[in-house]
């Protein structure tokens, strides 16, 4: 597995990964063209055709996919919240570390 | 205080806010070491300011959140050391300014708090200013045929291998050698705009090379000041000395104690960045 973590945090304790609006998205496939981290899939005979296969491949506060897509169709979570929420699993687990 | 500040205010006549802006400018200008820039002139003529931006510091008063004069400073790529927004002032001291124009009790605690706020920075001009250490240690490894470059101190990174290093209350952004040498040669470099606020990891623009498009993200919270335009004519910067004059942006922090919690210091990015690198390749 590569890069599990992010500052010390598990990977998938993070939520943090495009949130597609298929009302939207238009099927030009540039987002999958255009990360490098396998996120995507592509499904020629599914429904929606693109697919957030692997959510924790991307890369944490990355957005740089949804400036690729022409409907606008990619969102992602709330940036302050994620970094609160990852402030405080860390704080925590440092007290859990020092109060052995 | 020997350094002189040139002062640029909104000055829009139709509103109160910028009815307050030129009269904080007015009252600067009483001091000696201060100039006034016309918002109006110096989009006409900026050469005849050219020798007062050139000897002292500048200074941006905004009336409201349109921002004119913080624009007007971008688009002629003036380097902002300060900016004040009368708006925001008169929020902080629960004052509506509206649209009308009026000398009264009100409006003239906002001038005050507004003079105060330039005044009190004013004497951490000396703080505020990026001072360009003299010269920079590495440590290397090496992978495959790449040797990979990480400062040995006074450089925090973000996961996302972009660095910032510090000086007083400003700061200077730029990425990481294993960036530049993952894009290879770096071809064009999109800047935020100065005046930009920001919060830690937003993105600071981008840069691109035939490969791919970086985005800039952000490891600090701050206000962007200065972009390095440098790097308009030569990209290649970015590629040639990542850390130093390939720097991006420069910005004064909002909070740096507070964003350092989310950054790596050079040893603990330089293993990050080892494990990064022999996990990719395997
Ligand atoms: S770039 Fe946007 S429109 Fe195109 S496939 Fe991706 S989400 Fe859909
Ligand atoms: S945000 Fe970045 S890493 Fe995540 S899917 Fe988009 S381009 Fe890939």
């Amino acid at each position: 597995m590569s890069e599990s973590t992010f500052m010390g945090v598990e990977r998938d304790r993070i939520d943090w990964s495009p949130r597609i609006d298929f009302t939207k998205c238009n099927d030009c496939m540039d987002c999958v063209e255009f990360c490098p981290h396998q996120v995507f899939e592509v499904d020629e005979n599914a429904k929606p055709k693109l697919k957030v296969k692997n959510p924790n491949n991307c890369v944490v506060f990355c957005r740089a996919c949804s400036k690729t897509c022409g409907p606008d169709a990619i969102t992602f979570p709330d940036k302050p919240e994620t970094t609160k929420m990852i402030k405080a699993i860390r704080k925590a687990e440092k007290e859990a570390a020092t109060d052995e | 205080m020997s350094e002189s500040i040139c002062v640029l205010p909104c000055n829009g006549l139709d509103k109160c806010a910028g009815d307050l802006s030129r009269r904080v400018a007015l009252e600067l200008a009483q001091s000696e070491e201060v100039e006034l820039i016309c918002p109006v002139l110096i989009n006409q003529n900026k050469s005849r300011y050219e020798k007062a931006l050139a000897a002292g510091t500048l200074t941006v008063i905004d009336g409201c959140n349109t921002r004119c004069a913080s624009k007007l400073a971008g688009d002629l790529e003036l380097a902002i050391k300060e900016k004040v927004n009368v708006s925001e002032v008169a929020k902080a001291l629960d004052i509506k300014l509206g649209v009308e124009i009026r000398d009264d009790q009100d409006t003239q605690a906002v001038v005050r708090a507004v003079l105060e706020k330039i005044n009190s920075s004013a004497a951490e001009q000396a703080e505020s200013e990026f001072i360009e250490p003299e010269s920079i240690e590495y440590n290397t490894f090496s992978h495959g045929k790449f040797i990979f470059k990480v400062p040995k101190a006074n450089y925090f990174f973000n996961e996302n291998d972009c660095w910032v290093t510090v000086s007083g209350n400003m700061a200077r952004v730029g990425v990481s050698d294993y960036v530049q040498q993952n894009l290879s040669d770096i071809l064009y470099v999109d800047p935020p705009e100065i005046g930009d606020e920001f919060e830690q990891f937003d993105d600071l623009g981008s840069i691109e090379s035939s490969k791919a498009v970086f985005e800039i993200i952000s490891p600090v919270a701050g206000t962007v000041v200065a972009v390095n335009t440098g790097l308009n004519d030569a990209p290649e910067q970015v590629n040639e000395s990542p850390y130093e004059k390939g720097w991006l942006v420069e910005v004064s922090l909002s909070d740096f104690e507070e964003d350092q919690d989310l950054l790596h210091d050079c040893p603990a990015y330089f293993e990050f960045l080892q494990r990064k690198v022999a996990e990719i390749d395997v």
